[in-house]
């Protein structure tokens, strides 16, 4: 942020355009970007006539050296400043270089399929990827990603092109933008040289978030489509605390993000001491602060912010990216360990939320033309009940391991909800029947992200046994907005009134009939919110566990007369940015924001 | 030339991930002997990260190890203590 670039010369003709990716490490920063495109080159593929395998496995075994020789460079170059976490992660490319399994795998290739020393290459570090993505375990998938690495590296070396990313050195701080950097790129930048980091695939665990989080380098990744709209030399606005890039911001948008960026800077170092201390309000009222994640692996991170619990644990990932779904003891097993890793504190699990816009192949679902309208979710589930059957019994069985809610996303009508009952029964019969142990009883509740459901929620209350509020969805379904429209962003606030009076009316109906309310959406981790939503009558907030330590300073500013008068005096107004001014008047200074 | 073998319990809480199976075949590669890795009828080189990984080892896992050669027995042992010392992780 130290070399603020202005606006491009062809402002008025550069589109501005939103982008969502996936929160990969905290941050804000704003640069022009690099271009980084790292994706892998085919390679030749070529049968090879006998007499010449020998010669091809030489070639292979050359390719190696220089790779390792390569890898060792970097590892040489990087000693002193690479963080412990990066000297791992190249120790054990060191060794996949080198692998003998590999080695022994691709000679056999070469001399009994007789193929090129490429393709032999390429064909074995794709089986070898792929069994172990179908491994079952999230973390152990994710490293499929390195065997690949591995076999760019000696691939590259194979086509004698120098394959280590080398920055500029003369450019300004650049924002870096790629399909996917691996360690021995991310080794070679440093924070005062790179701003920001933008990939197009990727989640939380990938290495480049792992390390941009090590490095401190604000990220975003898992940008679908970026490098299609992304061109060097552009300005990108990054915002890696909510998981998305601007591209070209016009004034207005570069304004914004820059006062963010100031408050966070200002508010991370106040927040560190904060993590041990009980939540509480100015009053001494204790609020419930816990954390949305999507990998048991976060779970840790989550407790280290201070999380009590888990909120909202997103199982969508156990869908993605395979060729059928997964069983029933492989969803058991991964509950299990997130359930295990926050014992005594509670988790809530969602099932799967997928189908619309998030793909997942071994469904072949049919493509609706609105998906955020389309078949997704409990909709999904209830078309297709083996599916969601076969997570509830996973759920039910992990209950015998911490105290679990489960959760349903997406219902709209009455009619859905005790269609989950009737089935959320039947697996816990078969769990019974199977001989599996399972808590006594286990709540079932639902997000109210749909608007009929929020309008219904007295009814809703009646019958589910906890409620949280999605407010990501409930905006772009009661606004009719697009959240990725950057022309439509004056519409897609939490703040709007409308929204506001939807929540009053799910946490007075959760209050009737003694249900807990909870709220999950992005308006969680939004300070003046927060307050907003105290005001409101929620105790209980899970945001991604980021957001925590903010949260909590805000909570700690605050009593709850104050925080019920502000959203008295709310509720009188009619547009979102009246409500945001009022907030902003009472509270912006004691809560530091601009 | 000896042979040895011995059976031993994953109990890192992440299991054979990335960095244990790094520590692993480094501390494998030390040895001269052959040193194989089984479970549930797989098998690996001890020596190959790759072939290790692929095991997909997870906490609670038993894993047989086999060695042949002149220091079987001390490779037995040494591993035998990585794997149980959770490879120098905390849980």
């Amino acid at each position: 942020m130290s070399d603020q670039p202005g606006p491009p010369s062809s402002t008025s003709l550069a589109q501005c355009v939103v982008l969502d990716g996936i929160a990969g490490s905290p941050g804000y920063a704003i640069g022009r970007t690099v271009v980084v495109d790292t994706r892998r080159q085919g390679g030749a593929r070529r049968h090879i006539p006998k007499h010449a395998a020998d010669d091809e496995v030489d070639r292979f075994t050359r390719a190696v050296e220089f790779a390792a020789r390569e890898l060792r460079e970097v590892e040489e170059r990087t000693r002193e400043r690479a963080t412990r976490l990066e000297s791992s992660i190249l120790a054990a490319y060191l060794l996949m270089v080198e692998d003998e399994t590999l080695r022994d795998e691709v000679e056999r290739r070469i001399r009994i399929d007789h193929l090129c020393a490429e393709w032999a290459l390429s064909a074995t570090v794709e089986e070898m990827a792929s069994q172990l993505r179908s491994g079952g375990d999230p973390y152990l998938a994710e490293r499929s990603h390195d065997f690949e690495f591995v076999g760019d590296r000696i691939l590259g070396a194979l086509s004698g092109r120098a394959s280590i990313l080398a920055l500029p050195g003369d450019k300004a701080p650049c924002v870096i933008v790629a399909h996917d950097l691996s360690p021995t790129e991310t080794v070679g930048l440093t924070r005062d040289r790179v701003l920001g980091i933008v990939t197009e695939v990727g989640t939380r665990t990938s290495h480049t978030a792992i390390l941009a989080r090590a490095l401190e380098i604000p990220a975003v990744v898992g940008v679908a489509g970026l490098l299609g709209r992304v061109g060097d030399g552009d300005v990108v606005a990054v915002d890696g605390v909510h998981g998305r890039i601007v591209v070209n911001p016009f004034a207005e948008l570069m304004a914004e993000h820059e006062g963010r960026s100031q408050r966070f800077q200002a508010a991370v170092l106040a927040r560190q001491k904060l993590r041990d201390r009980p939540i509480i309000t100015r009053c001494g009222v204790p609020i419930e602060l816990r954390a949305n994640i999507e990998l048991p692996s976060e779970a840790e991170v989550a407790l280290s912010q201070g999380a009590r619990g888990i909120g909202l644990y997103r199982t969508e990932f156990l869908y993605v990216d395979r060729s059928s779904p997964p069983t029933e003891d492989e969803h058991y097993e991964t509950y299990r360990r997130v359930i295990e890793a926050v014992m005594p504190l509670p988790v809530t699990l969602r099932t799967f939320d997928i189908g619309g816009d998030k793909f997942v192949s071994s469904l072949q679902l049919p493509i609706d033309m609105n998906p955020a309208l389309g078949l997704r979710a409990v909709r999904l589930g209830l078309a297709r009940p083996e599916l969601l059957l076969t997570q509830l019994r996973a759920m039910i069985r992990a209950s015998a391991h911490g105290p679990l809610r489960v959760m349903v996303p997406m219902i709209a009508s009455i009619g859905e909800l005790r269609a989950v009952r009737a089935l959320f029964e039947r697996a816990r019969q078969e769990v019974d029947a199977a001989g599996h142990a399972r808590a006594p009883h286990i709540p079932l509740g639902m997000m109210v992200e749909v608007p009929s459901a929020a309008i219904m929620a007295h009814e809703f209350a009646r019958e589910a046994e906890f409620m949280s509020i999605g407010t990501n969805d409930l905006v772009q379904y009661a606004l009719a907005v697009d959240r990725s429209s950057p022309e439509l962003a004056y519409l897609a606030s939490f703040f709007d009134p409308a929204i506001l009076r939807l929540i009053a009316g799910v946490v007075r109906a959760g209050a009737d009939y003694q249900r807990p309310v909870t709220l999950c959406g992005a308006m969680a981790s939004d300070q003046l919110a927060s307050v907003l939503l105290l005001g409101l009558g929620l105790r209980e907030l899970s945001m991604e566990a980021s957001a925590i330590p903010a949260i909590r300073e805000a909570i700690a500013e605050v009593t709850l007369a104050e925080a019920a008068d502000v959203s008295r005096e709310a509720a009188a107004l009619v547009t979102a940015s009246e409500v945001e001014r009022c907030l902003l008047d009472r509270f912006a200074e004691r809560l530091d924001i601009d | 030339m000896t042979e040895a073998r011995g059976t031993f319990e994953v109990r890192n809480k992440l299991g054979l991930h990335a960095r244990a199976a790094t520590k692993l075949v480094q501390l494998a590669s030390r040895f001269s002997s052959e040193i194989v890795i089984s479970r549930a009828g797989q098998s690996a080189n001890a020596k190959s990260v790759m072939g290790v990984l692929l095991l997909c080892g997870s906490k609670g896992t038993m894993l047989d190890i086999e060695a042949r050669g002149s220091d079987a027995d001390q490779a037995i042992t040494d591993i035998g203590k990585l794997i149980f010392d959770r490879f120098g992780e905390d849980e």
